[in-house]
């Protein structure tokens, strides 16, 4: 190669790839992207490391042969497998009702405490002190009060939802501007229909904020409680595998419902949210021929 | 064709501090309107324009005195145009549209984009009010004004936050559609040169909330900017406007 001529506009390139492919290789692993997959990699090279030095953690081959039969089926001893769809099935029923119930009763007690001040003054302490509760209490509560069954992991993921539910709307209530509410009240708008294009519309963003950390720390609830009283679920399986000493199903089941909430929230939930928010998105240039703008358009 | 009768009108507002007195917005104001007429409310700031017109809408209530805005002796119905554009960022330009609407059906939806189409904004219906400029905003605003057919439309100064380019045009958009629907108008602005463009009458307020003059302004419309009767008639009104701001006071920065 001979010498190159280096202007302020040529892009700065110190290396060639005659192979395009190690070019592209190289690409990803210089981007983001790329040092996602590499971190993910080395955690799992520096868990297969540990097990050589501490025996009781179980490896990740371990883990995945476990968490394969729980879920496909097959023999393996004397304990019946190929329960993961059932188990999950049946958290999932209580996570859901729960869920359901302390969503509709976070926005319902929400928009009231947004709108009145007496309602304020009254409800508003309470829900922060069932904010600050933490689940497990509500995990044990339910169990004392209605024993085993389904009420206390329904229940338990109702009041762990609820107050991150209220809090959320009560501020998104309030924080829409008064100015819109004059204006609806100059063309009398009223009623339901004020509510959801007015209130429902302000707050929608500020519901999926709620609903994001209402989800996260009711799913802790629901495991703690099947943990402690059911007689299947997530939770009741984990703590299946914790007594009898078996750490590879225990850690499998730890990874599955970790694995789980993530997909939650990155599949679902931020889509929800992106869709809340399209009106917020960038503006779009739309194509117009120059006789369709006026010239009050100042874009 | 509405009738709206403001009688002996006071208002006043709580005072901001304990040691504070009772703000006087309005002292003492009457009149009537009748019929399809466009009628100019001018003052300086603080001579109560503003919350005229929030009595008026029902958003505020008066301190003493009544006001009515009937319609053949019914209520009245009423549209009423901001000074900035006051539309729901969370839904389309249709969508605000028929938020004032009581029909959301297939006819409210056509008699919605009839109206939308009058502003030029037709390709517009599906766009978020944030993707649309502050001029196309405002207009989206007068159009849903316009869309619910009031008895009287209240427009509080509607071009104030626009610049100088936007708003005349916007003056003649309004100009058009009020020539196509006459509809009574209440129009408040301290602009005493785009009142006179747009008005049959001008009452003009003074500082402390009562009024100081009625002026009737009697050619045809639309009017052009450019037409030299209607800047004759402008610089003669702007004389009356500053006569009374040298016997009264106030607020003289704001007039244009």
């Amino acid at each position: 190669m001979g010498a190159r001529l280096v202007t302020a506009t040529t892009p700065k390139t110190d290396y060639v790839h005659r192979n395009p492919r190690w070019a592209r290789l190289r690409r990803f692993l210089r981007s983001d992207r790329g040092a996602t997959w590499s971190a993910a990699v080395l955690f799992i090279a520096a868990w297969q490391l540990l097990t050589l030095i501490a025996p009781r953690v179980p490896s990740p081959i371990d883990v995945i042969q476990i968490m394969f039969i729980e879920m496909t089926g097959g023999d393996y001893g004397s304990i019946r497998r190929g329960e993961f769809w059932g188990h999950y099935g049946a958290t999932l029923q209580r996570y859901g009702i729960g869920l359901a119930i302390g969503f509709v009763a976070g926005i319902l007690v929400g928009a009231l405490i947004g709108t009145s001040s007496l309602a304020r003054a009254l409800i508003n302490d309470t829900v922060l002190v069932l904010l600050a509760l933490p689940a497990f209490v509500w995990a044990f509560l339910t169990t004392m009060w209605f024993g085993i069954g389904w009420q206390a992991p329904v229940l338990t993921v109702a009041f762990a939802a609820f107050p991150f539910v209220a809090v959320n709307v009560a501020q998104g209530v309030r924080s829409i501007a008064p100015d819109l509410r004059h204006m609806s009240t100059a063309f009398g708008v009223t009623g339901w229909k004020r509510f959801r294009s007015l209130t429902l519309g302000g707050v929608m963003g500020y519901v999926f904020a709620g609903l994001r950390f209402a989800m996260i720390v009711s799913w802790n609830g629901v495991l703690l409680s099947e943990w402690f009283n059911g007689q299947n679920g997530v939770g009741f399986r984990t703590r299946f595998w914790f007594d009898a000493n078996r750490y590879p199903g225990f850690l499998g089941w730890v990874i599955s419902f970790i694995v789980f909430i993530v997909a939650l929230d990155r599949l679902v939930l931020t889509r929800l949210q992106d869709r809340a928010f399209r009106w917020r998105a960038p503006v779009v240039e739309t194509q117009r021929t120059p006789s369709q703008r006026t010239p009050s358009e100042t874009r | 064709m509405a009738q709206v009768k403001v009688a002996e009108l006071v208002k006043m507002f709580p005072p901001s501090s304990k040691s504070g007195e009772y703000v006087k917005a309005i002292t003492n104001i009457d009149f009537e309107v009748d019929g399809n007429v466009f009628v100019s409310i001018v003052g300086p700031s603080g001579c109560g324009k503003s919350t005229l017109l929030n009595i008026l809408s029902g958003v505020e209530t008066a301190t003493s005195g009544s006001v009515t805005v009937t319609e053949d002796g019914m209520p009245a119905k009423l549209g009423y145009v901001f000074q900035d554009a006051r539309l729901l960022p969370w839904r389309t330009v249709l969508d605000n549209m028929l938020y004032v609407r009581d029909d959301e059906d297939a006819g409210g939806r056509e008699e919605a984009l009839k109206y939308l189409e009058m502003v030029g904004l037709l390709h517009t219906v599906d766009m978020f009010p944030g993707q649309l400029s502050g001029g196309m905003q405002q207009r989206v605003g007068i159009a849903r004004a316009f869309s619910v057919e009031p008895d009287l439309l209240l427009m509080d100064e509607p071009f104030s936050h626009l610049d100088a380019i936007t708003a005349r045009s916007l003056r003649d958009h309004l100009q058009e559609l009020w020539t196509r629907t006459r509809k009574t108008v209440l129009f408040v602005t301290h602009d005493v040169i785009e009142a006179v463009q747009l008005s049959d009458r001008i009452i003009v307020l003074a500082p402390g909330g009562y009024i100081y003059d009625d002026i009737a302004i009697d050619l045809p419309h639309p009017r052009r900017a450019s037409d030299p009767k209607v800047a004759t008639l402008q610089a003669e009104v702007l004389g009356r406007f500053e006569d009374m701001q040298a016997k009264v006071g106030g607020g003289d920065d704001e007039v244009g």
